[in-house]
């Protein structure tokens, strides 16, 4: 419990910056949306010109691109770019945030084990990822109403946010297995930088060649928004394979932690 | 009864030496140092006694118990001190210390706002705008505040002042008084000297002796210095166990190991106008180990 307390007291400056920093991205995406509306046909026109392709990479789907949902997908896949780099950083400071401060020392000699300790680690960033969320959520489906024009699904909604946490929750399991691997991480940033942009460039091209099995490649790719507005669900295949990489990651570091050898820098 | 048994502990890293076939104990009560200089070992002796690093082959015990296998639990009677202390640095000094105290289900606020008081240590202050020293008092704090049955300091002393060092030996020895057992790791002979009683020497990743102080002092070399009132011959003093003998116009000086009664009856039929018999400090009889392996 102390160590939970400790960890989130230190992640609390990042959670609001992270907070604070997704609902103002999807701030500024809606509000773009009164004028989008306002010349549709135009800007439907603008679109098509563009080859299918290029779309396709950033995640425009004209069919449903001119409605308040098919306008929010395209502002969240930034929102899911900026958390999951949020939840990268986390996960990869969870370990090597105390190599680094060479604090490892202090907290290993204490008598606990090592579970204990990562489990509190891995709490704490749970708990930072699930409030920032809530806190998002609750600015998006206000700014949603604010600027809609017409009425719209909230469930629908609440489901399209809701992949901001799935992206994140694999990358934290991700970034907890980089820095439980890696013997000194240095620099967080870059490592987290890195790898959220190769996944996400990854995700880019596979859905420029339209195969379906590229997709698995990719979190970004987890989550088609145009299937969830039409069907209101996710796809199943994909968030069982999510479980199953976040699942591998997390036990894998609980069992390499449990082994390894903290060495003094 | 003995607190820490390690048998045939090894330890290699790839190709980098580690430790290799280390045995010794420390006994209840004891204040036992472990010498040796820089990347001899020590570290990795102690690492692999908090389990912070894990043995290739051969076991210890802390308190009959494996430390491996019981590592939470033996670590609730250990305090540490690592030789370079670094802690969460937006921290306050009083913050960090509780977060230490929260982990050992006991109340420790009095004894931190003593031992506080005793290292001179300000409680408000945040880690960040500490001294190097300070910091070091932080460390010796937050080892201390749970009152340990088992004491552990690698290299404890470095940026500690003189005179706070001489605090924290008394601090030490108290500790030890109240029946706490001491392993102190060191290079520095002087500390080792002034505070253990029993000694294991690590060269190289080997133990090279394990011995109280004060036998190793007895079963080494005494320095005699002879002064006549004319030139000595050379060879007055060739007995057996005279080592480093010279002469410098009045003065005789050498080394001697054996029976000190044969060299006191050949300074006795000579006139002397003065004698000086001295211990060889631990200094020289730790040099006088490696030179022997070497």
């Amino acid at each position: 419990m102390n160590i939970l307390l400790h960890e989130l007291k230190a992640y609390r400056k990042s959670t609001i910056i992270w907070t604070i920093s997704l609902i103002m991205v999807v701030a500024l995406f809606m509000s773009f949306y009164p004028s989008f509306t306002k010349d549709t046909e135009e800007f439907r026109k603008l679109l098509e010109g563009y080859p299918a392709a290029l779309r396709e990479a950033f995640g425009i789907n004209l069919d449903n691109f001119f409605s308040i949902l098919g306008f929010y997908c395209y502002g969240l896949s930034f929102v899911t770019l900026c958390g999951a780099i949020q939840a990268m950083n986390l996960g990869t400071s969870i370990v090597s945030k105390e190599v680094r401060e060479k604090t490892a020392d202090f907290l290993l000699t204490k008598p606990v084990t090592r579970t204990t300790v990562l489990t509190n680690k891995l709490l704490a960033a749970l708990i930072s990822i699930i409030l920032t969320n809530i806190v998002y959520l609750a600015a998006a489906t206000l700014l949603a109403y604010q600027v809609a024009t017409e009425d719209f699904n909230v469930s629908i909604f609440i489901l399209l946010s809701l992949t901001v946490l799935f992206v994140q929750l694999i990358f934290l399991a991700l970034g907890i297995i980089i820095s439980v691997i890696v013997q000194k991480i240095k620099s967080v940033l870059t490592v987290s930088l890195a790898t959220v942009f190769a996944f996400y460039f990854l995700g880019m091209f596979s859905s420029t060649s339209g195969e379906e099995a590229k997709r698995y490649l990719s979190p970004f790719k987890y989550f088609d928004t145009a299937y969830i507005i039409e069907k209101s669900s996710y796809e199943a295949s994909f968030l069982i394979i999510g479980g199953i990489v976040m699942i591998l990651a997390v036990g894998a570091s609980y069992f390499i932690y449990a082994k390894k050898d903290i060495h003094s820098v | 009864m003995n607190v820490i048994e390690i048998k045939n502990l090894t330890k290699t890293y790839g190709k980098a030496r580690g430790i290799s076939d280390i045995s010794f104990s420390v006994e209840e009560g004891e204040i036992f140092g472990f010498i040796g200089p820089n990347g001899a070992g020590k570290s990795t002796t102690i690492r692999t006694l908090l389990s912070l690093i894990y043995p290739t082959s051969g076991s210890a015990t802390i308190f009959g118990k494996d430390t491996v296998q019981f590592a939470p639990e033996i670590k609730k009677e250990i305090g540490y001190l690592p030789s370079e202390v670094f802690y969460y640095d937006n921290m306050k000094v009083k913050d960090l210390l509780n977060y230490s105290a929260s982990f050992y289900k006991k109340d420790c606020s009095k004894r931190i706002r003593e031992l506080a008081e005793i290292m001179d240590l300000d409680l408000n202050k945040k880690i960040d705008d500490l001294s190097l020293g300070n910091k070091k008092k932080v460390g010796i704090v937050q080892g201390l505040l749970h009152e340990p049955k088992l004491i552990i300091l690698d290299e404890p002393t470095s940026g500690l002042d003189p005179l706070m060092q001489q605090k924290f030996f008394e601090l030490l020895e108290e500790e030890n008084r109240k029946g706490a057992t001491i392993l102190f790791s060191s290079h520095i002979l002087t500390e080792v000297q002034r505070l253990c009683n029993r000694v294991a020497i690590i060269k190289e990743g080997k133990i090279v002796t394990v011995e109280k102080i004060s036998t190793l002092k007895e079963n080494t070399y005494k320095k005699f210095k002879v002064e006549t009132k004319s030139t000595l011959d050379p060879n007055y003093f060739n007995l057996a166990g005279v080592n480093k003998l010279e002469v410098k116009d009045n003065l005789t000086s050498f080394l001697f190991k054996g029976n000190i009664n044969e060299v006191m009856r050949k300074i006795a039929d000579i006139e002397i106008t003065n004698l000086w018999i001295e211990e060889p400090d631990l200094e020289e009889i730790f040099m006088h180990y490696y030179e022997k392996e070497a």
